[in-house]
């Protein structure tokens, strides 16, 4: 039990991918101009971690360990593919403004690392548990930052939330009383934003403990 | 009797901080009458706007790093960081444009980088970057030269004070009626549509020499530099090879077709040339240390500066030529090391 | 005849107020006869005299007392006659700082006719050069290093001799006077130099700001008529009188790190020595006076005083008529790589030049010392070229590699760097800091390299013993092995046959 538990805190907070790994950066800071792109990513990616990481685990006993990548990267680009279609059917205009990062979620580290660390070392429901708190820990800092910048972006909060609950929801996001700064939507809005983020866990989890953890576990894997 | 023990040498240094930074206020002096001559009073209320909030952003965040506070505010360099941002936003423009610039460039360029002396960039350029990329309307809107039969509507102090202050005019007055874009930005404009520079340069806001007014700015900003290099404050090599850079580039581009590219004395006496070269370029900081390494610099940003007025996306380019050359200054002083006394290499 | 344009130029140096003016004005003091002397056995560079008086042993002023411990070091004479009032420890300006040396205590008398003595004859080259040790002569530029033993560099051609008028530090004004009076003397022991050394030309290199010792030294070289003493004034730009400074200031050559003038062809002395060394050789006295500019605005009588060595700093200080005041500060040498002392008890030595008392405060307070703002004003005024900002930054960092990179140990500590800092930052003491760790750092990872390296060759043994050991072992049980077995065989060969005996 406790095992479980450990893994999703580690997912959603001590190894968070993207506070702490720093990995899939790139649809991080490209993606999360709104609080709603955020939150589609992150669902899309959510969703292709626990797939890769069930079906990796189911065929980890069959996996020669020198294709193991090459096998890894298909089944994700496969899966990516699929959800690449899905949104494109069912939320067309969202799959229009994701556009190029739904296809690059295969290159997210993020998944690739839980394929090779996690899923071909584990039974199945530790896979899925671990795939899926990663994802939602992902999902979070794609949440915070998206909102984030939208805020001091555009001064709204939620807009194009229509895109995934439908026309009816065309007017239901939140208009704050000024514009906003333009800059925060731009690429450096990004980096400011992550930064940020990265100094605020660094008063909980300082940088220096993280690389100390990293070299115990090298030397531990080493030994 | 007993003396006390001191480290070499025994003399007291010649000059300090607080006095360099003095001397660039008083050499901006000239440059701001001027100012106000062509474009009113509303430079006064940014410069105060500003220099307010970057001491308040000064001392919070010295605050939150546990230090001394007194020295630092005292040593003036966060009123030259908002006296500049004053000069690089327009005229008339709402009080939160100076105070965001100036409290982004002392928190996000000085004190997130380890505060005076540490910063990779020039905090007034990332302030004004800032407040360029974030609020494109508010800073283009400039107002033209406050000069009689001009045929522009001229607006008085109070109706800038009051446009600073809530964000309107009085009801005589109409924003788009009574600002212009600046001629940079007419001729940037004008030429993606296909009109020639002799074309364009007919316009009320053009003169001889540059835009009206600002060919003034930049030449009355050149007796401070004067007074800067007289001073000593700053040295020779950056201005005069940003200044021939950004003439040469200039210079073989109108030779080449007159028609659409603007002529050197333009380049130099429009937009921030004059200013950036003598004021924003040498802020030491994040300038090359050495000699040699400043003429690389320098000639960098004047032709960066060139090259994005001409072909890039915002019509003046100095601000960005100057952090994009910050970045390289590590490299260009690890390439000027001068060679040290004996030292065979 | 003349290799080389007299004045090239010279890199870096600040302009500095000179303040001479407080102390130039006068003739030299020739008549400050202190009560008491304090004659210290280190003064020279190398290893202490021996002295070799008794105490209550009455001696006449120029008696050694001093032997030199070495073949290479000089000897230490009495400067004033009288009695031997104890042989102890003392505390002695040396080499930037306040150290205990061994002093020789000698109560003075009225009777100070100097023993007799003539002008030396001397046999050879070499008895020449002993002679200049046992006379004491050092440079009295302020290193105090053996005139000899800089003279007798056979191994490399001297083409040149730098006879150092330079003083460009602010305050100091010794050479100044001692030009503009003995001119003549000064140029006869330059001669005499020339000649030891064989170099076929002199060049007198005075700062413009001496106008009267410029003219001295020209009437004097008229008088004298050589052609191969040559007159430089050179601009008036602190540090040019540094050795190698003025060396790359006249010849364009620099010298390398690590070398010396010699090492380009040039040898360089002080004008102090050149007077020290026609003294000797005309009258046969050994080094016992040196000229000291005492001055600054806390003493009443600021001026150039003719010193026995040994005269005790408070009795100097009384002679010019007392402080004026209070004092803040007293400094030995001249303010810029001059040493502050804490107390006026100390002897002048051979390699005190100036005594300056201060009354305001010479250092920033700590509280207008900002952080660098990379204003790169003390890369141009470093005469060594070197790059202070970013050598207090790899200090601050701690970074050992970078310190040697940037040439650390070339800094000559002139403090240009100081004065021109607009942060106030007091660059040459960090330096001097970062010296002495970076030192510390290199000694100790040479112990650890060399721990290392002994640990590895004891592995190594151990290692290899212990192969030798399993290998006997082997061996051993192996042929225990062989040799039971085959025991074992006989024997049971015997038991059968024995057996087979029995039936």
């Amino acid at each position: 039990m406790s095992d479980i538990k450990t893994l999703i805190v580690d997912g959603l907070w001590t190894k968070n991918p993207a506070l702490i790994q720093l990995l899939g950066i790139c649809p991080l800071l490209a993606i999360t101009t709104t609080l709603v792109n955020g939150l589609a990513l992150g669902i899309a990616t959510t969703v292709v971690l626990i797939c890769t990481n069930s079906i990796v685990s189911l065929i980890r006993h069959t996996l020669l360990p020198s294709v193991r990548i090459l096998i890894f990267v298909m089944i994700i680009s496969s899966l990516v593919t699929t959800i690449d279609l899905l949104t494109n059917a069912f939320f067309h205009e969202l799959h229009g403004v994701l556009g190029l990062f739904i296809p690059l979620i295969i290159t997210n580290c993020t998944i690739l690392a839980q394929a090779e660390s996690v899923a071909s070392r584990n039974s199945i429901g530790k896979s899925i548990i671990s795939g899926g708190s990663a994802g939602l820990g992902f999902t979070a800092v794609l949440l915070v930052l998206g909102g984030f910048r939208e805020i001091i972006g555009r001064g709204s909060l939620f807009s194009g939330i229509d895109m995934i609950l439908g026309d009816s929801a065309t007017d239901s996001f939140i208009k704050f009383p000024f514009d906003g700064a333009l800059v925060a939507i731009l690429p450096p809005g990004a980096f400011f934003g992550l930064a940020i983020l990265i100094a605020l866990r660094n008063l909980f989890i300082p940088t220096a403990t993280i690389e100390q953890r990293l070299e115990t576990n090298i030397s531990e894997s080493h030994g | 009797m007993n003396f006390p023990i001191n480290s070499s040498p025994h003399v007291l240094p010649i000059t300090s901080v607080p006095i360099i930074m003095r001397h660039v206020l008083y050499a901006l002096i000239p440059s701001t009458i001027v100012y106000v001559w062509y474009f009113g009073f509303g430079i006064f209320i940014n410069m105060l706007i500003a220099s307010i909030a970057a001491l308040i952003s000064e001392a919070i965040m010295l605050r939150i790093r546990n230090r001394p506070i007194k020295p630092s505010l005292a040593d003036g360099s966060a009123i030259v960081t908002a006296i500049l941002i004053a000069f690089s936003i327009p005229p008339l423009a709402p009080w939160w444009l100076p105070v965001l610039g100036a409290s982004s460039a002392i928190v996000l360029a000085k004190h997130l980088y380890g505060g005076i002396g540490a910063n990779i960039f020039n905090p007034a350029m990332v302030g004004y970057a800032i407040l360029l990329l974030s609020f494109p309307v508010q800073m283009t809107h400039w107002i033209p030269p406050q000069i009689e039969n001009l045929g522009f509507q001229n607006i008085d102090l109070w109706s800038t004070v009051l446009y600073s202050v809530t964000g309107s005019l009085p009801s005589n007055l109409n924003l788009d009626a009574i600002t212009q874009a600046t001629p940079l930005d007419i001729v940037k404009g004008g030429l993606k549509n296909g009109i020639s520079i002799n074309e364009l340069r007919s316009g009320p806001l053009f003169s001889q020499l540059g835009g009206y007014g600002w060919e003034w700015i930049n030449i009355f900003t050149a007796f401070g530099g004067v007074y800067l290099l007289y001073k000593g404050i700053i040295r020779w090599h950056i201005p005069v090879s940003l200044l021939t850079s950004i003439t040469i580039f200039a210079a073989l581009f109108y030779l080449y077709d007159p028609n659409q590219n603007l002529s050197p004395s333009f380049h130099l006496l429009s937009g921030a040339t004059v200013l950036g070269a003598f004021f924003i370029a040498t802020d030491p900081v994040s300038a090359a240390a050495t000699n040699q390494g400043r003429l690389i610099y320098g000639a960098s940003i004047g032709a960066l500066t060139y090259a994005i007025r001409t072909w890039g996306g915002y019509p003046d380019g100095l601000a960005f030529a100057v952090l994009l050359m910050n970045l390289m200054v590590p490299l260009i002083d690890r390439f000027t090391t001068p060679k040290i006394y004996g030292q065979q290499q | 005849m003349l290799k080389y344009p007299l004045f090239q130029s010279f890199y870096g140096g600040v302009h500095l107020e000179s303040h001479k003016n407080t102390s130039n004005h006068k003739q030299i003091a020739r008549d400050f006869l202190p009560s008491r002397l304090i004659i210290p056995m280190n003064q020279q560079f190398g290893s202490d005299a021996i002295p070799s008086v008794k105490v209550g042993q009455l001696i006449q002023k120029g008696e050694v007392i001093g032997k030199p411990a070495e073949k290479n070091t000089t000897a230490v004479h009495a400067s004033c006659s009288g009695r031997v009032g104890a042989i102890e420890k003392h505390p002695v300006p040396t080499a930037g700082k306040v150290s205990t040396s061994t002093c020789v205590i000698i109560e003075t008398n009225d009777e100070n006719n100097i023993a007799a003595q003539k002008p030396p004859l001397f046999k050879n080259h070499l008895d020449k050069l002993t002679a200049i040790n046992h006379a004491g002569i050092v440079g009295l530029g302020g290193a105090a290093f053996p005139t000899a033993e800089k003279l007798n560099r056979k191994s490399s051609h001297c083409e040149m001799l730098i006879l150092n008028g330079a003083e460009c530090e602010p305050y100091i004004s010794c050479d100044d006077l001692l030009m503009q009076e003995h001119a003549t003397e000064v140029l006869r022991g330059a001669l005499a130099m020339m000649e030891i050394v064989g170099a076929e030309l002199t060049v007198v290199v005075i700062e413009k700001d001496k106008p009267k010792a410029i003219e001295a030294i020209s009437n004097a070289i008229e008088t004298i008529g050589s052609k191969c003493i040559r007159l430089t004034d050179i601009p008036t730009m602190y540090p040019t009188g540094g050795e190698r400074q003025l060396v790359e200031a006249l010849t364009g050559k620099e010298v390398p790190s690590g070398k010396y003038p010699i090492d380009v062809g040039c040898i360089c002395q002080n004008v102090g020595t050149a007077y020290a060394l026609d003294c000797f050789f005309q009258l046969g006295e050994p080094l016992i006076n040196r000229i000291v500019t005492v001055t600054g605005q806390g003493v009443k009588n600021p001026q150039n005083v003719a010193v026995p060595i040994g005269a005790p700093i408070v009795e100097l200080i009384k002679f010019c008529g007392g402080y004026d005041g209070e004092v803040s500060q007293l400094i030995l040498g001249g303010n810029m790589m001059g040493y502050t002392v804490d107390t006026d008890q100390l002897p002048v030595t051979k390699s005190t030049n100036c005594i300056i008392t201060t009354k305001k405060a010479t250092t920033p307070k700590p509280f207008e010392i900002w952080p660098c703002i990379r204003c790169g004003e003390c890369i141009p005024v470093c005469p060594v070229r070197l790059l202070p900002q970013q050598i207090l930054k790899a200090y601050e960092n701690k970074n050992f590699e970078e310190l040697g990179k940037l040439g650390l140990s070339e800094c000559i500590e002139c403090g240009c760097c100081d004065v021109v800092c607009p942060s106030h930052i007091p660059l040459v003491e960090n330096f001097r800091k970062a010296k002495h760790l970076r030192m510390q750092e290199i000694k100790s990872s040479e112990l650890s390299n060399a721990a290392q390296k002994r640990y590895e060759l004891k592995t190594q043994r151990l290692s290899s013993q212990h192969a030798n050991t399993e290998k006997l072992h082997a061996d051993l049980k192996e042929s225990i092995k062989e040799s039971s077995k085959n025991d074992m065989i006989k024997a049971a060969v015997e038991r059968s046959k024995k057996r087979r005996d029995k039936k």
